[in-house]
């Protein structure tokens, strides 16, 4: 049963990128670009998180069920401070003030708690549990069980939610929403507050495993984006399968080979993939005729 | 005479500002003129073609060590290694253009990230060839065997090698050949019902801006002597797309202000020490929000605003 180990860190690992890419895919569904500050919002959280452990004393669980809200909160501020202004201009712009606030989050999180690497409290049990003769990781199990809620909620929101059909209203056609009464500018807002949402859990979670510092996401963010485009990166499910595959093929991979050399296998397996389905995997491309 | 002028005053002050800066300045006016060139390229896959990369780094990479693998090992002429790394890099951009012929935007975004990366790595692994981890010393820049010992005299060739691009890019985008890009820019379906051969111009474009920024990679190496695959990341790739935003993707002036912006908004922004890098993060964003259209709309603004002051 050796595979068993493998095959849930792998789950786990993917479950984050998953979580980063679900929150890409939300924002480029409502402003129709990739936030390139999406993982540092999330490392700029998990320091707040960090910052409220230590000096409020809150419980573990507690952080853990305020980084949604938060989160939500400062990803709602940032779109109408930095993006509304602009979303009528060219995407282009929108994706470089994203990198904009990328560096500005990078840079303020080195400001205020130093470049040092901190220790993040682990959420779950450290001793390994016995799942059918094989040593299994509780904090890998945390993990995907808390994504797989985290996806769940997202299922019922968007799929039979009155918001969350709006939602996906305006990102379809935002000419008929807004003919149907349904305020376009104010859904930007939310999908920026839940894709913050998510990716400040995504970056709790991920803590106690890594380290905290400024440097944390800048490759999950990559695997996020790269996991989500090979799913398909125009539907959430397919996005967070592709995330999900990304992290169980590399766990594989690394048990071969390197990790910068499963960094380069993880890009060539997705170039391939893009030559042969342009739309990601799981996504079919409508064949367009004239 | 109106864009005349001003263009006769840039040509005039790119040429005598050396007289007036001491090495460290020639050095910034090389580099300058060196990511210029990666502007001027950008310019034409982003801004004329529509089509995204974030991977050029990627072909930067190829150019330098090219250049500097030919002229080390094979003991080539400098001039003969830049043209042959142009050409390398264009044969790799062609490679790349492949899945432009298939995926678009946020995709083809990836498909060139996943390049660039492959690239370096294999760059860093051929450790014969490139030294690896350890890095390779890369000769000066040479002129008909006499070699360019200061920054001061390559500067002057790097200039009359941008003029050159200069050129191309101007009269391309006024030629058959920029207008089909423009059209299937605009709409690929029209565009290639009126006769463009889309799958041939996609390879193109791709395969020009490629080989304009591999031989400003060569320039590149063999400015700063030496070597490593850490001059070749993602964050490089991102910093060329924004300087070429910053500066202004549709004009040959935007991509000159984007290489000037790239080379000197560090040097700059260093006397705010540790808030140096959150200082260029605003910026970018106040530019975005200022100057959406790039610092090349900089005199039209000035004058809108100069006409609504006097009315």
């Amino acid at each position: 049963m050796t595979w068993l180990p493998l095959l849930l860190s792998g789950l786990a690992v993917g479950s984050i990128y998953a979580l980063i890419g679900l929150a890409l895919v939300i924002i480029n569904k409502a402003t129709d670009v990739v936030n390139f500050a999406q993982g540092e919002i999330a490392m700029f959280g998990t320091f707040v998180a960090l910052s409220a452990l230590n000096a409020a004393g809150l419980p573990v669980i507690v952080v853990l069920l305020l980084a949604l809200p938060c989160g939500f909160l400062l990803g709602a501020l940032l779109e109408l401070v930095f993006i509304k202004p602009i979303s009528d201009g060219p995407p282009l712009n929108v994706l470089i003030v994203t990198l904009g606030l990328f560096f500005m989050f990078n840079s303020l999180a080195g400001i205020v708690w130093g470049f040092d690497p901190y220790r993040f409290p682990s959420l779950f049990p450290t001793e390994p549990i016995a799942v059918a003769g094989a040593a299994v990781s509780p904090a890998s199990l945390g993990i995907i069980a808390v994504t797989l809620v985290l996806m769940a909620a997202l299922y019922l929101f968007f799929e039979h939610s009155r918001y969350g059909t709006a939602m996906r209203a305006a990102s379809m056609n935002p000419f008929a929403a807004r003919l149907m009464g349904i305020k376009v500018g104010r859904v930007a807002t939310v999908s920026w507050g839940l894709a913050a949402g998510l990716s400040v859990v995504s970056g709790i979670l991920i803590a106690p495993l890594t380290f905290v510092d400024q440097q944390m996401m800048i490759s999950i963010i990559l695997k996020g984006f790269a996991g989500a485009i090979l799913g398909g990166f125009t539907s959430l499910p397919a996005a967070a399968a592709g995330c999900l595959l990304l992290g169980v093929t590399e766990a594989y991979v690394g048990t071969l080979a390197t990790s910068t050399l499963k960094d380069s296998f993880a890009f060539a397996l997705i170039i391939l993939v893009l030559m042969l389905r342009p739309g990601g995997l799981f996504v079919k491309v409508a064949r367009r005729k004239v | 005479m109106r864009t005349v002028l001003p263009a006769l005053a840039a040509v005039a002050s790119a040429l005598t500002a050396p007289l007036f800066l001491g090495p460290y300045g020639h050095y910034l006016l090389c580099m300058a003129a060196i990511y210029a060139m990666v502007a001027l390229s950008l310019g034409l896959l982003l801004g004329l073609g529509g089509q995204i990369s974030i991977g050029h780094a990627g072909f930067w990479a190829v150019g330098a060590y090219g250049s500097a693998i030919l002229v080390q090992k094979l003991a080539l002429p400098f001039l003969l290694s830049l043209l042959a790394s142009g050409l390398l890099a264009g044969l790799v951009g062609l490679l790349v253009a492949l899945p432009a012929l298939r995926v678009r935007g946020h995709y083809l975004a990836i498909a060139t990230l996943g390049f660039s990366l492959v690239i370096v790595h294999i760059l860093y692994e051929w450790d014969g060839l490139t030294g690896g981890r350890q890095g390779m010393f890369v000769s000066r820049p040479s002129l008909f065997g006499h070699e360019l010992g200061s920054d001061f005299q390559a500067y002057y060739l790097i200039l009359a090698v941008l003029a050159l691009f200069v050129w191309i890019v101007v009269n391309l985008r006024r030629s058959l050949g920029g207008l089909s890009l423009s059209a299937l820019r605009l709409s690929d379906v029209a565009a290639q019902s009126c006769g463009v051969n889309r799958a041939g111009a996609t390879l193109f474009v791709f395969a020009l801006s490629a080989a304009i920024t591999g031989v400003s990679g060569a320039f590149y190496g063999a400015i700063l002597g030496q070597l490593s695959t850490d001059s070749f990341t993602l964050v490089v790739s991102l910093s060329f797309l924004t300087m070429a935003i910053v500066g202004g993707l549709n004009s040959v002036v935007g991509a000159l202000l984007g290489g000037i912006f790239l080379a000197y908004a560090p040097e700059v922004l260093r006397a705010f020490e540790q808030w140096q890098m959150f200082i260029y993060g605003a910026l970018l964003v106040a530019f975005m929000h200022f100057l959406p259209d790039g610092l090349a709309s900089l005199p039209r603004r000035l004058a809108r605003i100069g006409r609504r002051g006097d009315a």
